[in-house]
């Protein structure tokens, strides 16, 4: 790569190319080039099987990407780790585990922590303020299991909050979430968007989209159309990556 | 040794008939284990063994007044406890937060355990015919009798007739847990004529394998037959093959070479049928899977240079 | 120091060292895996017996502590091919291995005191015969020391790891994702717990080391809904239950392992009984103020 795309990459957040993955013989991504401009909330949408959920988790290198590379701020993610923050989807943890919450938002500092130090007083700290922000402080010594599932929801996004880092990744972070948790989790999104954060997430609900995403990429194996949600989040793109009939208008109504 | 010489041999043809009898029904009712991913329950089976056996040997030396080592009595007792282990499992991670493994390791120590202090008792006591703790931790294919080689028939015979009868059930059990419930069937009721089933299969392989190794003959012949097939019926019939075959090729070899034990050298002659089906099955095997692996990386990759060249 | 005392010490010390790492098996539902482990032990002093031909040497240990770890590490490398489903791979993987050591101790070393159902059983007393004496006092069996050594270790990989293991264990990925080896985590606890299999064994049994490793734990998760508590409760129960499992083995003349993992498992059955009460009670509760709030509403 020369130095002059170089510099350029180093304008966006997070630039993918060429991004293919295969679960065992079966592609699911196929050469997705994503180019995500610093200071956006960035929509990744898409039917199920779309690959969102891969798509990210092969930018962060928890799924090992058939082709293609990510650089974030123009660097290779291991020079920038503490800049980037992932909010895994929720039903993936096992709710029995005996912790509460704020010991679970606590785990977010332990990236900067090495293998003996333990997380301290401005660790705690930080851990009320996420949770302050997301609105969860009075529930800091519950077990996890005991809570809602807007409120777990909550619990992971201060566990990313307290990494403060520059580009967030949320995978669905609105599943199975009641309108108060909802709320919450938009009041976050807009703030992070207002300190000039980056933010990419997997959003299932159509209806919302515009509301919450300033960027859209729509994605079905392959990248359908990605940029401003005015250009990209459009009927005909919907159709395509959605693959629906061009007079099936009820499925599009809401788009407009 | 000519194999007139070892055919003509009573004790040899024993060994022979008794190990093909315990892996052709271990096979069959092993894939259903397998296939409820639930391989390891065998060896809390087998383990639970110990003291089944144990308290049908008190029961049948204090209550009956007889000897003692009545095969079918043992069987029965084994059985029983085997059955009440795997329930005790199965119930503690149904109904609470411990895990399916966890319950199983808890449940396999408390009978062992309970198997061990039992052992002690009855070494403490005078009984005719009590063993030691090696006779049960290995087996010994070389005491196997007519009679326990008619019980071993008649009990496995038993066990496959069950799941013939229940074969749709199981079937639909094993595949598709939810839906057979809605049609009607009594989901625990199915569970628990399954689960004794292969209790059977399990335990009537202690006397002459070991309870230490008897997973081996529930897990491997399973595990190798599902890299050949892909249908039910298919998978059961190789499995109980392959079970049968492994244990006549190792009972085999462990007479010809001599003085190598029995089990152990079926265990391997069945893992080495497990790789060679890992490694060699059309289908399925690890190196078709590396090539279909590395063919679609390269088509892939053919689709990305081709896109490269139209743009 | 009494033979008793020294025993009894060597009991408790045992299943301290085997419960704490037990802690995070439990949590990471993993636990038939210390029974895989377990009989892997057999083939590995085997094959250390085989290069050291001592068998008093510790090299042993870790010979037979990288056995136990290449059933971990085999089995979750069988499972990854996605050829095998459920637990199947470690039941292929520990069979055959130990099915292996059998065969080379009757085949090779058939005139060696290796008594592969002393391996199996276990015998405390055995273990704790041999006295250590400093200056003509005797200071306890030497065995005790080896399993303090164990446990000092234990504490230490798990003070200095806890809070990797905790968030490998809890949300791996979410791990991977802040930079954490997750890989590299699991195969370092698994090669500590298959040193520590490996050192219970003399003293317990290879067949019951899964007892002392998982039941304590497992009664303790049943109990505890924080971590720290999991562990403190996991020392009280495994400490108390091997000094209770060591006296019913006395009384009966047994091996002291099966008396302790009777004990343990009654101490489990009552823990598990007792948070069911607790839940049908719970539930009752709520039925009960479901149906007053109802009638108070209409």
């Amino acid at each position: 790569m020369t130095s002059a795309s170089a510099r350029r990459d180093g304008e966006f957040a997070c630039v993918a190319r060429n991004l293919s993955v295969a679960y065992r013989a079966e592609p699911v991504l196929r050469n997705v080039d994503l180019f995500v401009p610093r200071g956006v909330v960035m929509g990744v949408v898409g039917p199920n099987g779309a690959g969102k959920s891969t798509l990210i988790k092969a930018m962060l290198g928890l799924v090992k990407p058939l082709t293609g590379r990510t650089e974030f701020f123009g660097l290779p993610l291991a020079r920038v780790r503490q800049r980037v923050g992932y909010m895994p989807q929720s039903a993936t943890v096992d709710w029995d585990f005996p912790t509460t919450v704020q010991d679970v938002v606590l785990m977010g500092t332990y990236g900067s922590l090495g293998w003996l130090r333990r997380p301290g007083r401005a660790e705690r700290a930080r851990a009320m303020a996420a949770m302050e922000q997301t609105g969860i402080a009075d529930l800091a010594s519950r077990q996890i299991g005991e809570l809602s599932g807007g409120q777990r929801q909550r619990v992971f996004l201060a566990r990313t909050l307290v990494q403060s880092p520059d580009l967030y990744f949320m995978d669905e972070p609105f599943q199975g979430v009641d309108a108060k948790s909802q709320q919450a989790i938009v009041a976050v999104l807009h703030a992070l968007r207002e300190q000039g954060k980056t933010v990419v997430i997997v959003h299932h609900d159509l209806v919302t989209v515009r509301e919450y995403c300033d960027h859209v990429t729509l994605l079905n194996q392959r990248v359908v159309s990605s940029g401003p949600a005015a250009e990209s989040f459009t009927k005909e793109n919907i159709r395509t990556a959605y693959d629906v009939a061009a007079d099936d208008d009820s499925f599009l109504e809401f788009v407009s | 040794m000519s194999l007139l010489e070892f055919f003509t041999n009573h004790t040899y043809r024993m060994v022979l008939a008794g190990t093909v009898t315990i892996g052709f029904v271990a096979g069959a009712l092993g894939s259903f284990a397998y296939l409820r991913k639930q391989s390891l329950i065998s060896d809390v089976i087998a383990h639970a063994a110990l003291p089944g056996t144990l308290l049908a040997f008190l029961a049948a030396v204090l209550l009956a007044g007889t000897g003692g080592r009545n095969m079918l009595g043992l069987i029965a007792g084994a059985v029983v406890v085997g059955t009440i282990a795997v329930l005790f499992a199965n119930g503690v991670a149904r109904t609470s937060k411990i895990s399916i493994d966890t319950a199983m390791a808890v449940s396999l120590t408390i009978f062992f355990g309970a198997g061990m202090l039992l052992l002690r008792i009855i070494a403490n006591g005078e009984f005719p015919g009590k063993g030691g703790i090696q006779d049960y931790l290995f087996g010994n294919a070389s005491v196997i009798t007519i009679a326990d080689l008619i019980t071993s028939l008649t009990v496995g015979a038993v066990a496959l007739a069950l799941m013939l009868l229940f074969w749709k059930e199981f079937a639909l059990r094993t595949f598709d847990p939810d839906h057979s419930s809605v049609l009607g069937f009594s989901a625990r009721a199915i569970d628990t004529l399954m689960f004794t089933t292969i209790v059977i299969a399990t335990v009537i392989g202690v006397k002459a394998v070991g309870l230490v190794l008897m997973v081996a003959f529930v897990v491997t012949p399973p595990a190798a037959a599902r890299q050949w097939t892909r249908t039910l019926p298919g998978m059961v019939t190789l499995s109980a093959v392959f079970g049968a075959l492994g244990s006549g090729v190792g009972a085999y070899l462990s007479i010809v070479l001599g003085n190598v034990p029995t089990g152990p050298l079926i265990v391997l002659t069945l893992f080495a049928l497990f790789l060679v089906s890992l490694l060699a099955s059309p289908r399925r095997s690890i190196v078709t899977a590396v090539l279909t692996r590395r063919r679609a990386r390269a088509a892939l990759k053919r689709e990305l240079t081709g896109k490269g060249s139209a743009a | 120091m009494n033979f008793v005392l020294g025993t009894a010490l060597l009991a408790v010390v045992t299943a301290l060292a085997c419960a704490l790492p037990g802690t995070f098996i439990v949590l990471r539902k993993n636990s038939m895996l210390v029974d895989a482990i377990s009989h892997a032990v057999l083939p590995g002093i085997v094959v250390g017996y085989f290069f050291t031909q001592d068998l008093e040497s510790p090299l042993l240990i870790v010979g037979a502590a990288l056995a136990g770890l290449v059933v971990a590490v085999g089995s979750e490398w069988l499972g990854r091919t996605g050829l095998l489903t459920g637990d199947a791979p470690q039941g292929l993987v520990f069979p055959a291995l130990f099915s292996a050591g059998v065969i080379l101790v009757t085949a090779k070393f058939a005139n060696v005191h290796l008594d592969t159902h002393a391996v199996l059983v276990g015998d405390l007393n055995l273990a704790a015969w041999e006295q250590l004496t400093v200056g003509g006092v005797s200071i306890g069996p030497t065995y005790l020391y080896v399993m303090l050594a164990v446990l000092a270790l234990n504490c230490a990989f798990l003070g200095a790891g806890y809070s990797r293991l905790k968030v490998t264990t809890f949300d791996p990925q979410f791990a991977g994702s802040l930079g954490i080896r997750v890989g590299l985590v699991n195969t370092a606890f698994m090669f500590v717990v298959s040193l520590t299999v490996t050192a219970a064994f003399h003293a317990a049994g290879a067949i019951l080391v899964i007892a002392l490793m998982i039941v304590p734990p497992a009664t303790a998760y049943l109990l505890s809904r924080r971590l720290p508590v999991l562990f403190a409760l996991t020392a009280v129960i495994a400490a108390g239950g091997a000094l209770a499992g060591f006296w019913i083995a006395y009384e009966l003349d047994a091996a002291t392992s099966a008396g302790m993992a009777v004990f343990y498992g009654l101490v489990f059955v009552v823990g598990y009984l007792g948070t069911r009460i607790e839940q049908r009670r719970r539930h009752r509760l709520h039925a009960v103020r479901a149906v007053s709030t109802a009638q108070s509403a209409s």
